[in-house]
């Protein structure tokens, strides 16, 4: 039950709809240029799933994520961008005009926005994938409301580690935090608050080295990285947030990636394919945050607007 | 779509000769919210071929039990009044087609 195969031939095609993709459709839109957001769920990429975002200017009481998102959405979509809910099955970019192949059938684009951000890091165990769902999760946000009155793992020290760490907390009977340094990677304003929990545990250099299960996850083993020390904690969950990895596997050996997989691009966004351009989380960047990622869109779509008047010029 | 309580839930199913979608979610579960536009994108798809609803578990925790919904999102297909197949949190609107695609012939 497909739907009807497109042949339409955009400016711009955006990959990825979060807040770099959207700010791309938008701009490119108010400019005249006709564009496509792809995205396989919903707007927002990671975004939509942070419970509230205090860092992104104009929203002072804060604003949840999907919100924003939502709002990003309808505000490019007012000035005539398109958004479809295609899953990329594959890209040729090189080709003149690039082409796209989704879910829901071929897109052309003149120029392509890589916009697909970045997916939560595993820690690569047996079992891991086979538990997801059903005692590891990667989302506490999400997830966190079934661990009312339980016991949790949260495997990771940076911000998002912190945050799930204290949203998990309010709900949970207890957390044990498992960080393989010996002090929280996060922001200073996590520190506290965590520290000073009463429910909130720390095993500090220390890694998870399996997963208990029965049918579901029992436990997990971890042990110090000095090898001295080994231990099982029995859990009812155990939250991963230990980064992200970029979305780029439908890239590999067409763009340049650096070692950690993004895209190699400036702060210009241009890739090293004429009309190719890189934004958000994606891109090589020092920092990866909703700010820095809606400036990329908007650099993008200026670039495209340059771009497709040399080639008509 | 529409939202069902256990009532109109248990009609859909006794009633109806096409098969039945149903969204297990609730308001607080920002998952749930992702997949909601895919998930009314299925509903005018399929409109010929399915009914579609949602059950808000906060309000039904009764048939939520019932139904045996650990986990949220979980979309069920009901046939004939069976559950037949269900799937957890999917990941795009394409896993949606593809798990009504394979659930066609069970």
């Amino acid at each position: 039950m497909k739907h009807t195969e497109t042949s339409h031939l955009y400016d711009m095609v955006i990959l990825g709809g979060g807040p770099a993709g959207f700010t791309a459709a938008l701009y490119a839109a108010r400019a005249g240029l006709s564009a496509v957001v792809l995205e396989q769920l919903s707007a927002g990429g990671q975004m939509a799933l942070s419970h509230k975002i205090d860092n992104y200017p104009g929203f002072e009481d804060g604003i949840d994520g999907f919100t924003l998102a939502e709002k990003m959405q309808a505000q490019a979509l007012r000035f005539g961008a398109e958004m479809e809910l295609a899953g990329v099955q594959s890209a040729d970019l090189a080709s003149n005009p690039k082409v796209i192949q989704t879910s829901e059938g071929v897109f052309y684009g003149k120029t392509a926005v890589i916009a697909t951000g970045a997916v939560p890091r595993t820690l690569g165990l047996p079992e891991e994938q086979a538990l997801t769902g059903r005692g590891v999760h990667y989302c506490a946000a999400c997830d966190g409301m079934f661990y009312r009155g339980k016991t949790v793992v949260v495997v990771g020290g940076g911000n998002s580690a912190a945050m799930d760490a204290l949203l998990l907390s309010r709900v949970a009977k207890k957390v044990i935090v498992v960080h393989r340094r010996d002090t929280l990677r996060a922001e200073k304003v996590y520190h506290a608050p965590l520290l000073n929990a009463e429910n909130v545990e720390f095993r500090w250099n220390s890694e998870v080295t399996q997963l208990l299960r029965g049918d579901r996850l029992r436990g997990v083993s971890i042990r110090t990285r000095d090898r001295a020390l080994e231990e099982e904690i029995l859990c009812d969950g155990v939250f991963i947030s230990v980064g992200r990895r970029p979305a780029t596997h439908l890239f590999d050996g067409q763009l340049a990636l650096d070692d950690s997989g993004y895209v190699i691009a400036d702060e210009s966004t241009r890739t090293a394919i004429p009309g190719v351009y890189a934004v958000g989380d994606v891109r090589t960047k020092p920092v990866r945050q909703i700010v820095t990622a809606v400036a990329d869109g908007a650099v993008a779509a200026h670039m495209v607007e340059n771009y497709l008047s040399d080639q008509e010029g | 779509m529409q939202n069902m309580n256990a009532e109109t839930f248990r009609d859909a199913l006794a009633r109806s000769e096409k098969p039945v979608l149903v969204d297990f979610w609730a308001p607080w579960c920002t998952y749930c919210r992702r997949i909601a536009p895919a998930f009314d994108k299925i509903a005018q798809q399929y409109a010929d071929s399915l009914i579609v609803g949602k059950v808000n578990i906060d309000e039904e925790p009764a048939l939520a039990q019932q139904e045996q919904i650990e986990v949220i999102p979980t979309l069920v297909l009901y046939r004939g009044g069976q559950a037949v197949a269900s799937i957890v949190a999917p990941e795009s609107k394409a896993m949606i087609d593809q798990f009504l695609e394979e659930s066609a012939e069970k």
